[in-house]
């Protein structure tokens, strides 16, 4: 398999504070690698050096064989809100990216309405982001990260403004989305379910300063649907997860994340 | 998957009002009768107070001195209006300039900023002869204090129009690769633009008053000097006939911006589920 990713003893200070101290893993080519950590422990932080959009104090990003020194081509961006903008339609939203960089085809066309229709959005091309409510709009932003078919998608908690009923269906659909595409994804969250039902691989950071704790390889049989919460081994997988952050938490003797064994999403 | 969307069945019926909105006629009708209950009473009532006519004309009176003075009103309204509406855009240009200017460039902002606060701070009103001196009596003292007056709420909403765009989209925008050309058209002017049309509304009027107050302090055509010269000859009706006239350029002025903004900028709040 080839490499898509690789971060290797990354550091990021700001000031004298240690958002993340030496960070390293890799994400393989169709890899769907997932960040799970409390809040605080620079998961955003490091997703945004992956992009480019902030340099690392110290170690070596690199993304598809070439390290990054500024905002990364080639990659899909989706943010914690939608961020669309009010004077466009769906359609014209997720064409966005390519209407930017001035490079907009009838096969982007083509495509925007394809993933449009994959999204469950179909009827709504030409609707406005207000008339959308907060999960499609969302759904409408995933869209727009995967216009291009970029080899790398980045997603920064994409789903920490929905409520819980339509983050878990928000979960599944993206699952499909991805089942579709196939990019490589980097996806930050702090909700544990999420990840071991998303992901090939899970890193585990530990806040204050950002550690890789654990990785863990998800072994779950895809495609992936409700049942899957079931597995016994989606069970253990979890509990995995949930403990390396625990173990984190007790050292920072403040624990942040709820270890209800009967609630699905841990928010 | 989203058929247990909850804002599906809403946003499905928002494109395409699904009943004939009530308050489309209803409002209209409204305001109407709001107008004539008060020109009635203004008509009918006036007299039974005793209030003389050089004070308080009758609507009919004022009706009948505007139909009289209709060539009259027309040419001063057109001098008047010319000097607003040249003021009007050169402060548009100037101050969507100006911002633009202080938006892109950062070192910018702390050498203009001080400028235009103390220079706001001035009441131009108050400077108005100083521009009599400098430009003389013509059209171009009217059209600087129109301008002036102008500017500065057409200069703040554009350089917040064009400056407080989410840091997300201009990140989302350099990672696809996006020209600075580009992100200003699609980004920061699509979203200035209701900014500056709001803006408009509010420095039509003010730039009227410039060119208003430059007739009264010299000149001899336009509204003001209308308006003065009525006022000499205790001529009311006739200073009532020229505030019509204003009201008039001023309604319609507002109404074309609102215009514009229902066709163009459908996407806004305020202009939702019309």
């Amino acid at each position: 398999m080839t490499v898509a990713l690789e971060i290797e003893d990354v550091r990021k200070t700001f000031r004298s504070v240690v958002a993340v101290e030496r960070a390293s893993f890799r994400a393989e080519a169709n890899e769907f690698v997932s960040i799970v950590g409390p809040s605080g422990c620079g998961k955003s932080t490091l997703l945004r050096m992956v992009a480019g959009l902030v340099a690392p104090t110290a170690g070596r990003i690199v993304v598809g064989g070439k390290r990054v020194s500024g905002p990364i081509r080639d990659a899909g961006m989706v943010f914690q809100a939608p961020v669309l903008l009010p004077w466009r339609t769906t359609l014209s939203n997720v064409l966005f990216v390519a209407d930017v960089a001035g490079r907009t085809s009838a096969a982007h066309r083509e495509r925007a309405r394809e993933l449009i229709a994959l999204a469950g959005l179909a009827g709504f091309e030409r609707a406005y982001p207000h008339q959308l409510s907060g999960g499609m709009q969302q759904r409408a932003a995933i869209c727009r990260a995967l216009l291009m078919n970029p080899p790398l998608i980045l997603m920064d908690e994409p789903f920490g403004a929905l409520d819980v009923m339509t983050r878990e269906r928000m979960a599944f659909e993206l699952a499909k989305i991805w089942a579709a595409n196939r990019n490589t994804v980097l996806f930050v969250t702090h909700s544990i379910s999420e990840a071991v039902l998303l992901s090939d691989t899970i890193v585990v950071m530990t806040p204050r300063p950002g550690r890789v704790r654990d990785i863990v390889k998800v072994d779950l049989p895809r495609p992936r649907d409700v049942s899957v919460l079931e597995h016994p081994r989606f069970v253990e997988l979890s509990a995995r997860v949930r403990n390396g952050i625990e173990m984190a938490s007790e050292m920072d003797s403040q624990r942040k994340v709820v270890s209800d064994p009967t609630s699905v999403f841990v928010q | 998957m989203t058929g247990s969307d909850p804002a599906l069945a809403q946003a499905s019926a928002a494109p395409e009002a699904v009943e004939p909105h009530p308050s489309r006629f209803v409002a209209p009708l409204r305001s109407a009768a709001a107008v004539a209950v008060f020109l009635l009473a203004w008509q009918f009532g006036v007299p039974l107070v005793h209030i003389p006519a050089y004070v308080l004309p009758l609507p009919s009176v004022i009706a009948h001195r505007f139909a009289e003075t209709l060539a009259l009103q027309l040419v001063n309204l057109g001098v008047t209006a010319m000097t607003t509406l040249a003021g009007l855009a050169i402060a548009l240009v100037v101050g969507v300039l100006l911002a633009l200017l202080v938006v892109y460039v950062e070192a910018v902002k702390s050498v203009i900023m001080p400028f235009l606060a103390a220079f706001n701070s001035i009441p131009k009103i108050a400077i108005a002869p100083l521009f009599v001196i400098w430009f003389g009596l013509g059209a171009e003292s009217k059209i600087l204090l129109a301008f002036l007056l102008a500017l500065f709420p057409i200069f703040v909403n554009s350089m917040t129009g064009l400056g407080e765009i989410e840091p997300d989209i201009l990140d989302l925008s350099r990672l696809a690769g996006g020209s600075s050309y580009r992100v200003f058209t699609m980004v920061r002017l699509m979203h200035a633009t209701p900014y500056i049309t709001d803006a408009l509304k509010v420095a039509f009027p003010l730039a009227l008053v410039g060119s208003i107050v430059g007739e009264f302090i010299g000149g001899n055509r336009g509204i003001g000097q209308l308006i003065l010269a009525a006022q000499f000859n205790l001529d009311t009706p006739l200073v009532f006939a020229a505030l019509l006239s204003i009201t008039v350029f001023t309604t319609a002025g507002i109404w074309i911006i609102t215009l514009f903004e229902r066709r163009f900028l459908k996407w806004r709040p305020s202009q939702r589920s019309r």
